[in-house]
């Protein structure tokens, strides 16, 4: 019988002693290489209870059991080294942007935040937040500053904000700045997101758009992954506290996750979305799995969708008479008329 | 004066003020996940964490533990190493096997690797073991703790490779990963009975009991290959 191992081929006798060996290079790196290249094969897999280390010292590889340790250790550690530098794929490329986008969005809301209530007490009148006050604040500074032409104008100079002095003026502006350079790089990390998601999933992006479809991989965790679940899930996917109260309690089953987020669930009337979204869940879920096997873009499929949900939409012109139950309060509990 | 008892071969109760839990500093001078280092009459120890360690916890628990110091080691779901340092501390002529699938805790784990020439990593899948069949001897003791809802079969499939007759199977069972809703005490009877029936090779029960108040709806499993 003839077996494999990290340090060799073997063959082996009757009673399982080494008669014949065919040993490696002592190479780490060659070593490490054809590990990898060992993981796949699926022949010559030693017979369960082989002893590798008896038979690396019985034809001569190794000289002890310490020398096996050392070299094994050595291989097998570069051999992990390689695989994780291979391991940064594409998709997880996106996943890592996904979640730094997240942190970027969070910190950029909690710092607009705080600059609304600092600058509040200057211009209370401004009416602005988020993006274009922080655009605001680090252009003009002080309220006095304002051009004659600015929409603002009159606010700013009606304001009964207090005065901002020079040197307050230059923390405010300076941290304005930062606000802006955190904006700034949201859509830095947004286009990026778009070029790769049109590289790596172009249909999924055609379908979904690239950042619900970049979400669906990060939640997924990769995009075989998301290609490898059944519609149902992708239609959840992103709705794990509504999931779990429901396998918890016995609240109804989540109807539909962050797909909820589509253009064409969340413009349509309660009672037609919980069939459109099964019907993009499908398709997303098609899409993933082109993505993942041929990596061609196919315009029709975006075709198809509109024509399926076009038709529940014709199919589902009315409301129901009666609401869906909502399901927000347990089964047995009746609501008593007061 | 510190006082040092040894719990199990290469585990240690160092009382200094208080009562620690540590294993002999096999790289003297490094921690690992920012445990303690106290020195004691030429040796180094690491004190060990049980909340922080599914083992350290079995240990407290009074389980009987099968590690000697030439043991080797099939460890399943190493995750950045916490448990697998001290594992390597107590086998210091031994081999740990440390398999992890996922790449980005092996990358932690990979640090702790490289200076500790004992441990052996693996970024594999541990329910299919063939995999690493061209690099794992038969072991002593495998060790699992991969809060999958089918570890059950991933240790039977381990052991029908890799454990000796006469080896052990140590397991952390976690409720919620093999049932989010069930009653734990429930979800472990099942788990037992799986162990003992559902796959080859069967197993025998030596000793089971909850991990609480290290962890929470945890079981720990000490058992043996059923003649
Ligand atoms: C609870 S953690 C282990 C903690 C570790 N034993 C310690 O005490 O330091 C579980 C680990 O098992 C890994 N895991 C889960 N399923 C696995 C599988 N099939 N093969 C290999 N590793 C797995 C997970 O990635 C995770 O890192």
């Amino acid at each position: 019988m003839r077996l494999e191992s990290w340090f060799g081929t073997l063959d082996l006798g009757e009673d399982g002693k080494v008669l014949a060996s065919d040993q490696f290079s002592k190479n780490v790196r060659e070593l490490a290489l054809r590990s990898l290249s060992l993981r796949e094969a699926g022949k010559g897999v030693p017979p369960a209870g082989f002893d590798l280390r008896s038979a690396a010292l019985a034809c001569g590889f190794v000289r002890s059991s310490e020398e096996y340790d050392s070299l094994l250790h050595e291989v097998t550690l570069d051999a992990a080294k390689l695989q994780i530098s291979g391991a940064l794929t594409p998709d997880q490329r996106i996943i890592l942007a996904v979640e730094a986008l997240d942190d970027v969005n969070e910190t950029a809301n909690v710092l607009s935040e705080r600059l609304s209530e600092w600058y509040g007490g200057y211009f209370p009148e401004s009416g602005l937040s988020g993006e274009t006050l922080g655009r605001f604040v680090a252009k003009y500074g002080s309220r006095k500053n304002v051009a004659p032409e600015d929409p603002l104008y009159a606010r700013a100079t009606d304001s009964m904000g207090a005065e901002l002095e020079a040197f307050d003026e230059e923390l405010l502006k300076g941290f304005a700045t930062s606000v802006c350079s955190l904006y700034d790089r949201r859509k830095q990390i947004e286009a990026y997101i778009e070029s790769s998601m049109e590289n790596i999933a172009p249909n999924l992006s055609l379908l979904a758009g690239p950042m619900l479809g970049a979400r669906l991989i990060s939640i997924a965790g990769s995009l075989e992954k998301l290609a490898a679940f059944p519609s149902s899930t992708v239609q959840v996917i992103g709705a794990n506290k509504a999931l779990f109260k429901h396998l918890r309690s016995r609240a109804p089953s989540p109807k539909h996750g962050i797909i909820f987020s589509h253009p064409l669930i969340n413009t349509s009337p309660w009672w037609q979305r919980g069939k459109i979204a099964r019907a993009v869940a499908a398709k997303l879920s098609l899409a993933a799995r082109m993505d993942l096997y041929s990596g061609k873009k196919v315009p029709s499929l975006a075709e198809k969708l509109d024509a399926k949900v076009q038709q529940i939409r014709l199919q589902n012109p009315e409301a129901p008479r009666k609401k869906p139950d909502r399901g927000l309060k347990p089964k047995g509990k009746k609501k008593r008329r007061q | 004066m510190p006082e040092v008892k040894t719990l199990s071969e290469g585990i240690f109760e160092i009382t200094k003020g208080k009562k620690y839990l540590s294993t002999k500093n096999l790289d003297p001078g490094m921690t690992v996940y920012g445990e303690k280092l106290l020195s004691i009459e030429g040796s180094e120890y690491r004190t060990w964490e049980p909340r922080r360690s599914k083992l350290g916890a079995m240990v407290l628990k009074k389980f009987k533990i099968p590690l000697r110091q030439d043991s080797k080691v099939l460890y399943l779901g190493a995750a950045s190493g916490t448990t697998v340092s001290h594992v390597s501390d107590i086998v210091s002529g031994g081999a740990v096997y440390a398999v992890e699938f996922s790449p980005r805790s092996m990358r932690d784990l990979i640090s702790l690797v490289a200076r500790r020439r004992n441990l052996h990593p693996i970024l594999a899948d541990a329910g299919k073991p063939n995999i690493y069949a061209h690099l794992v001897e038969p072991v002593d003791v495998v060790f699992q703790d991969v809060a999958q809802p089918n570890q059950a079969e991933i240790a039977a499939r381990n052991a029908a490779r890799y454990l000796k007759s006469d080896g052990y199977l140590l397991l952390a069972i976690k409720a919620r990963s093999i049932d989010t809703a069930a009653n734990p005490k429930q979800v472990f009877r099942d788990e037992i009975k799986k162990l003992e029936q559902a796959f080859e090779p069967k197993f025998e029960i030596l000793t089971a009991r909850d991990l609480n108040p290290y962890h929470e709806d945890h079981l720990g499993v000490l058992a043996k290959l059923k003649e």
